[in-house]
């Protein structure tokens, strides 16, 4: 059936993925992790985990349930899997960061919780992506929206793979792998499979799909799109070679990640170039917010790309480096993340809300349950604190990098504040709104079974009951 | 009604079918299927059965159709070589569509962003009677258009044009209305 219905627990995982987004930003304020600490420390390694794997995946996948019934126009496959899911996720990457408390010495717990923590994310991330291709794969001809977001699910399997068996290496239960040396050989795969192929990728593959929509843009064609796809796959899958290569007894060396980087690269310029066209042959020539916010976002993705390789290859040096990573972690992810929940959280609100009302008189319109332009100053906010905690890490200024924290954490919670606002239709007038208990929780969707009653099987040959 | 000769061009008359009250879809889905590789179907309907054409182009057949005496119609629908049999209607579709009568009203919402044809198409509905038509083209498959489709009891049945880029939706006004 081509039909979609509401993600019942979309909102949950977007409403832990912010909730995370303000701890890590609030304990980079407090001045724990990077710069204060080194790279490898666990202090970085928290705030690491806390935004890769709390803030940008599960917002990822609270999109990804909601949206990929839409864009192949099938009902999600095992939609009870999305409660045990997100369960195991959040269970996972607490314990996690309990693991590597531990290690740095903050609190006494035993670090067999690390691997615990380990195999809570992946069976978590199996859950979702068991949910994710069953429904992917459902829909054929296999379309190339389809393609990007299984070599990122695929990414994202051997992300948690290795993130499992360096759990259990950090814990001191790696004896399992003998002599083969993963940490830290592997800790850069580890990071380009995550960030560049399951959040990546993936943002790559939907926004194609979601801009063409949001911006009444025509499809962009598939050999500006198709080569996007390759060389990014290219990279990836050198990668994942690269994590398995001390399992062959081959030492995978600086130019094994550069060439695995620079592929990415290359892929990340090709797409954002596509961006581009997409935003100038737009036919809706007044951006909405979510497109507007976005453009900071894709900025910082274009800098970020132009200038890794170069730090790369001159040697820039951690801080450097740092810099780039948290300008594309922070200012194109996280930006692009918030500025397209603001549109799906608005959408969502008022599909649930009006959707069964409409025809029966005037309802509003979805941009109508967003506050403008308050929501903008937000995200100036946000952004502004990106750009100079970009700055600070390249020149090492800890104290400036804690006050840019601080500006960005201002911004996060003035965002997350407007997306409540929107749940609890705060911009419909009173009269408007529908009565108290036929508005939307704010937590999960009131998600009920749709069926047509003249619909029985798949097929267009069975007559009508 | 069907004459199974093995030749060249096979006969579907739904004509008895339609005056018994039943639902000639089937039948001729079924006479369609049992096509050898080249041979033509002609069938004779009491009217010109459009929505069928579409169905039929999607499914690699060219049409050509000449009005008979009383009213009938007759329509040779014969393979064209190299079109790669297709799906023809969305799943979902109500098999019935191609007995509705002609859509009384039409709406143009290529150029409109979701949600906003699902607005257009369930306000349209409001003003519609039971049994009255509507069709709308639009950019994308409205999938969150059918849910609130069956919950209110319309029919629908659409596609995407040759092209995939048009998606062209047929509503039949069911009786129900808006919640509340």
């Amino acid at each position: 059936m081509p039909m979609a219905s509401l993600s019942r627990w979309t909102m949950s995982y977007f409403a832990a993925a912010l909730a995370l987004l303000l701890a890590a930003e609030a304990l980079a304020v407090a001045g724990i992790g990077y710069p204060a600490a080194g790279l490898g420390e666990p202090a970085t390694l928290v705030l690491v985990h806390l935004v890769a794997v709390g803030w940008l995946s599960l917002a990822m996948a609270g999109a990804l349930l909601q949206f990929v019934p839409v864009l192949v126009s099938r009902p999600l496959a095992f939609p009870s899997l999305a409660l045990p899911a997100l369960t195991a996720l959040i269970a996972g990457l607490l314990l996690l960061t309990a693991g590597f408390a531990t290690l740095g010495g903050w609190i006494d717990a035993p670090l067999d919780i690390l691997p615990l923590g380990g195999a809570s994310l992946l069976s978590g991330f199996a859950l979702l992506g068991l949910m994710l291709v069953a429904t992917l794969l459902t829909a054929r001809p296999i379309a190339l929206f389809t393609r990007f977001v299984l070599v990122g699910l695929a990414c994202l399997a051997a992300t948690a793979l290795s993130g499992a068996a360096f759990s259990a290496l950090l814990s001191g239960r790696g004896g399992w792998l003998g002599t083969i040396a993963l940490l830290p050989e592997g800790l850069p795969f580890h990071a380009l499979l995550g960030l560049g192929g399951w959040l990546g990728l993936i943002a790559f593959g939907v926004s194609y799909r979601l801009f063409v929509m949001f911006m009444m843009a025509p499809e962009p064609p598939a050999r500006d799109v198709r080569p996007v796809l390759l060389l990014a796959s290219l990279g990836l899958g050198l990668a994942f070679a690269g994590l398995a290569a001390p399992f062959a007894g081959i030492e995978p060396g600086a130019s094994w990640v550069a060439t695995a980087l620079a592929l990415l690269v290359l892929a990340g310029l090709l797409y954002g170039r596509g961006i581009l066209a997409l935003y100038s042959a737009r036919r809706r020539k007044a951006l909405e917010i979510n497109m507007l916010a976005s453009i900071p976002a894709f900025a910082a993705l274009g800098l970020g790309l132009a200038l890794l390789p170069v730090a790369v290859i001159a040697r820039a040096g951690d801080g450097s480096i740092a810099a780039l990573v948290f300008l594309l972690a922070f200012g194109w992810l996280g930006g692009l993340t918030l500025a397209q929940l603001v549109k799906i959280v608005s959408f969502v609100t008022w599909l649930e809300t009006y959707a069964s009302r409409l025809g029966r008189g005037p309802a509003p319109r979805v941009g109508d349950l967003v506050a403008m332009p308050r929501t903008g100053w937000w995200f100036l906010l946000y952004y502004a604190g990106v750009a100079f905690g970009t700055a600070a890490l390249a020149i090492g200024a800890t104290g400036g990098f804690r006050l840019s924290m601080a500006v960005c954490l201002a911004g996060t919670i003035g965002i997350a504040a407007e997306l409540i606002r929107i749940r609890r239709l705060s911009q419909i007038k009173a009269a408007d709104r529908p009565p108290a208990h036929e508005r939307p929780r704010l937590f999960a969707a009131r998600a009920e079974e749709r069926r047509p009653d003249h619909v029985h099987t798949g097929t267009i040959a069975h007559p009508r009951a | 009604m069907s004459t199974p000769e093995p030749s060249p061009i096979r006969e579907l008359d739904v004509r008895p079918m339609l005056r018994a009250g039943e639902e000639p879809f089937q039948a001729i889905m079924e006479a369609v299927g049992a096509l050898q590789p080249g041979e033509s179907l002609r069938l004779v309907a009491p009217f010109r059965p459009v929505p069928l054409f579409s169905v039929m182009a999607n499914r690699g057949f060219a049409a050509s159709d000449r009005a008979l005496d009383g009213g009938d119609w007759e329509v040779v629908f014969s393979p064209v070589a190299g079109i790669e049999a297709e799906a023809g209607l969305a799943t979902g579709s109500s098999p019935s569509a191609m007995s509705w009568g002609d859509p009384i009203e039409e709406l143009d919402l290529v150029d409109l962003e979701p949600p906003e044809p699902m607005v257009r198409i369930l306000e349209a509905l409001e003003d519609l009677k039971p049994g009255d038509v509507l069709f709308a083209l639009l950019a994308r498959e409205p999938v969150f258009l059918f849910p609130e489709l069956a919950k209110r009891q319309h029919e629908w049945a659409g596609n995407f044009d040759a092209s995939g880029t048009a998606y062209r939706l047929l509503v039949r006004h069911g009786g129900g209305r808006a919640h509340k």
